[in-house]
């Protein structure tokens, strides 16, 4: 018998309103079979998505699923997370969602390392709302909000998660499903912020006019723009300005996590510790 | 009823009312005047076993604060005014969700950065709409110090009890007014919580936003084993996002209606002097503990005056209103802001261009004097 | 609702009722077990279609890319089906039917 992904799946919204070819339902399978190996309960689970194509990974499975407005995924779970420190909640969002409106929440959610699986699902584009440029569009491709060619310079997503203090930074694109599930594994075992980058395709919004028209050639365009990291680190500084390294990109398993950290403040106001001082950390600013 | 005293400010009483009423999470961001409920309640709550939290800026608060109130949680935001424009969008997915939650807004003068450390009464529209969509704002005003504390507690009731957001209006006077406060006892208060609704059958029965046309939705805490889905988008019974006609049209006439056929289980007020009286005065908030000293020395000379106080400004008790506009010519409406009630009362009334006004919006505080001498004048 | 379990002896098999035609499980699949062909009612005018089923070594990869949901591959253990071994044939068929815009080249035009 083949996964049994049926018991995590809300049947009756099938089929999925994406586009034929989307890396979306990929990246919904293999977030599935990852959780289905971590053994988590449907019910300890909370899935939180944003607004766009990505925002409707939440509609489509079988936990306790909210969709939030616009960029405040990561908002929303913060409270869901600390106000129920020992379940799980994974938020999925766009580049979009996550870096330009969200931008904000993202940074703070990485800075509190609070337990939150934060999954970027990076098209380059807008794609709900069709074609519309986004932080990570390239410059020079054409997007509908500047026909005449993007000229928005992009920022790289894992190197802002890493300067904003998340303790766990990975990038994966859905070319290896297996690979993928392998980093969402990692990303969802650690605990403290996880920020997972996957790299997805839509040929529709964005490939169609920049002549990446099927779904395969839009994947072949990410695997061109794409290396592990450890291929990626021995490139020349000319090369790495156009490759983007996958795998496991930070993983600091000493860093505090931020609902057992208010654990101590709730044990100082209940008399059970002294206060907490600038005595109880290494880094001191 | 059983009643304790406790010498304070209003805002201390707003966060202390919250944990009394079974807050468990607070999300915000420092706004003056609203800032000391949050620094009270960052030691109120983790002692009492909840969370709180400064989130990065007011819309993450108002965010953190809706995902914990989903998750089964009561939950309190404070701010101003300029917090309530920031949270708007959010406001309104806790409108369509049917997430309960308190907002607490200490009123300052506006608009825009406007007077941070003074009084207005400016938000009163706002707090009608703050959103953009049909609802129905559930909005409070505290009339008093023990307001500060009650309509808080009477906020929490309300806003499981319909399945939305309430607005608790105060402002910068009371915020900061330090004073003796009558307040009910914490076993008065326990007694008197009305925790949400829940379903107990099996999770296969379920259908969180199906009920009848005028009541809220039944929504069960998460992690239960009850699964179902939240969204802003129009829903269909399980909350799974529908464009089908009429579920569309019956959602929406629901969330006005839930308030709407049950306004008298949200309506409060406060009748002062007003048997005999053949002025009214229209006041709420801090500026109703003026008009009660004003109608207290316009008695000493004879004038019959009294106050009519709207505790729930939102949905208006309209009813009331124009119960005494029918009967009392002489209506004067006075408030901190440029006839954002009045505009209420004139159309619930029917006696538009009739009602007096007397506005201040110079961030001061309206006096007895003043009230008692504009009665003089114009009536 | 879904097909889970494996009909009789068989090592891949689709619900074209989710299939929306993208072709990624044909582009991917190294021994040509899988072509689009023409179907009129649907929504691109093509379906999936399991073409050689004898010569599915059982890799799973096309379960594994297709973003609906909609093709199933036998379990070695549970269902005891024996997978073939990938052949030079299978796998000069499946570049043919990238080549012909993921279709089987006997079968194009039908």
């Amino acid at each position: 018998m083949a996964f049994n992904y049926d018991k995590y799946l809300r049947l009756e919204k099938m089929p999925t309103l994406w586009c034929w070819g989307c890396g979306d339902g990929v990246i919904l399978k293999a977030t599935i079979r990852a959780i289905d190996k971590l053994g988590w309960k449907q019910d300890d689970v909370c899935v939180v998505s944003g607004i766009g194509c990505s925002g409707r990974f939440s509609s489509y499975v079988d936990f306790n699923t909210v969709h939030t407005t616009h960029g405040r995924t990561v908002a929303y779970a913060t409270g869901i997370k600390l106000a129920n420190p020992d379940k799980h909640v994974i938020c999925v969002a766009g580049d979009g969602d996550a870096l330009a409106i969200g931008g904000n929440h993202t940074i703070h959610g990485c800075r509190r390392n609070i337990d939150i699986n934060l999954i970027v699902i990076n098209n380059f584009i807008y794609g709900l709302t069709n074609s519309q440029t986004s932080p990570t569009t390239p410059q020079g491709m054409w997007t509908v909000s500047q026909k005449a060619g993007n000229i928005d310079p992009t920022f790289n997503a894992c190197d802002l998660a890493i300067a904003s203090g998340a303790s766990w930074v990975g990038r994966e694109t859905m070319l290896d499903p297996k690979k993928l599930e392998r980093l969402i594994i990692k990303g969802f075992e650690h605990r403290g912020f996880s920020f997972i980058e996957v790299l997805s395709n839509c040929h529709i919004n964005l490939g169609r006019k920049n002549k990446m028209a099927s779904a395969m050639e839009n994947l072949e365009w990410i695997d061109s723009i794409t290396a592990p990291l450890s291929k990626y680190e021995k490139m020349s500084d000319e090369e790495k300005l156009n490759i983007l390294p996958t795998g496991v990109l930070k993983c600091d398993t000493e860093a505090r996590e931020y609902c057992d950290m208010y654990q101590d403040i709730k044990d100082v106001h209940q008399g059970k510790r002294a206060k907490i001082t600038q005595a109880d950390f290494t880094k001191k600013i | 009823m059983a009643t304790r005293e406790i010498i304070s400010t209003g805002n201390e009483l707003s966060a202390i009312a919250a944990v009394d009423a079974g807050c468990e999470f607070f999300g915000g961001y420092p706004l003056t005047p609203s800032s000391e409920v949050m620094h009270v309640i960052s030691d109120l709550l983790p002692k009492a076993g909840g969370a709180a939290i400064q989130m990065e800026d007011e819309i993450a608060g108002i965010c953190c604060v809706i995902g914990a109130s989903m998750s089964g949680k009561r939950a309190l935001t404070a701010t101003s005014g300029p917090g309530v424009s920031l949270k708007a969008e959010n406001l309104g997915l806790a409108q369509m969700a049917e997430t309960p939650l308190v907002l607490v807004n200490v009123m300052r003068g506006g608009p825009s950065t406007g007077l941070p450390t003074r009084v207005s009464q400016g938000d009163v529209l706002q707090a009608k709409n703050p959103s953009h969509g049909d609802y129905k704002s559930i909005t409070l005003c505290a009339g008093s110090l023990s307001e500060c504390y009650t309509e808080v507690v009477r906020a929490f009731n309300l806003a499981d009890r319909f399945m939305q957001p309430v607005i608790v209006l105060t402002d910068e006077t009371l915020g900061h007014m330090h004073g003796k406060a009558v307040i009910p006892t914490l076993e008065e208060v326990k007694a008197g919580i009305v925790p949400r609704k829940r379903f107990d059958g099996k999770p296969e029965d379920y259908f969180p936003y199906e009920c009848e046309a005028d009541e809220p939705a039944t929504l069960n805490p998460m992690f239960e084993g009850y699964r179902y889905h939240f969204t802003g988008l129009h829903h269909d019974k399980n909350g799974f996002p529908t464009e089908e006609i009429e579920t569309c049209r019956k959602l929406i006439q629901r969330l006005e209606d839930k308030v709407e056929m049950h306004k008298d289980e949200i309506e409060l007020n406060e009748e002062f002097m007003m048997d005999d009286a053949d002025i009214m005065i229209i006041a709420y908030g801090s500026v109703s503990l003026a008009a009660k000293e004003a109608i207290r020395d316009l008695r000493k000379e004879g004038i019959k005056a009294g106050l009519f106080r709207p505790i729930t400004l939102w949905p208006s008790p309209d009813k009331k209103i124009k119960e005494y506009t029918d009967k009392i010519k002489n209506v004067l409406c006075v408030e901190l802001n440029i006839a954002q009630y009045t505009a209420e009362v004139e159309r619930v009334s029917g006696r538009i261009g009739e009602i007096q006004g007397l506005y201040k919006v110079n961030g001061r505080a309206i006096s007895p004097s003043e009230i008692v001498a504009k009665v003089k004048e114009v009536f | 609702m879904s097909l889970m379990k494996a009909p009789e002896n068989t090592p891949v098999w689709v619900d074209t009722s989710r299939c929306k035609a993208c072709d990624v499980c044909v582009s991917v699949c190294p021994a040509g077990v899988l072509s689009m062909k023409q179907e009129p009612t649907s929504t691109l005018g093509a379906m999936i279609s399991v073409e050689h089923p004898e010569a599915c070594i059982g890799c799973n990869d096309c379960e594994l890319v297709c973003p609906d949901f909609a093709i199933y591959v036998a379990d070695k253990k549970a269902d005891g089906y024996k997978f073939a071994k990938l052949t030079d044939e299978a796998k000069a068929r499946a570049a043919a039917i990238i080549e012909n815009n993921y279709r089987l080249p006997e079968n194009y035009g039908k």
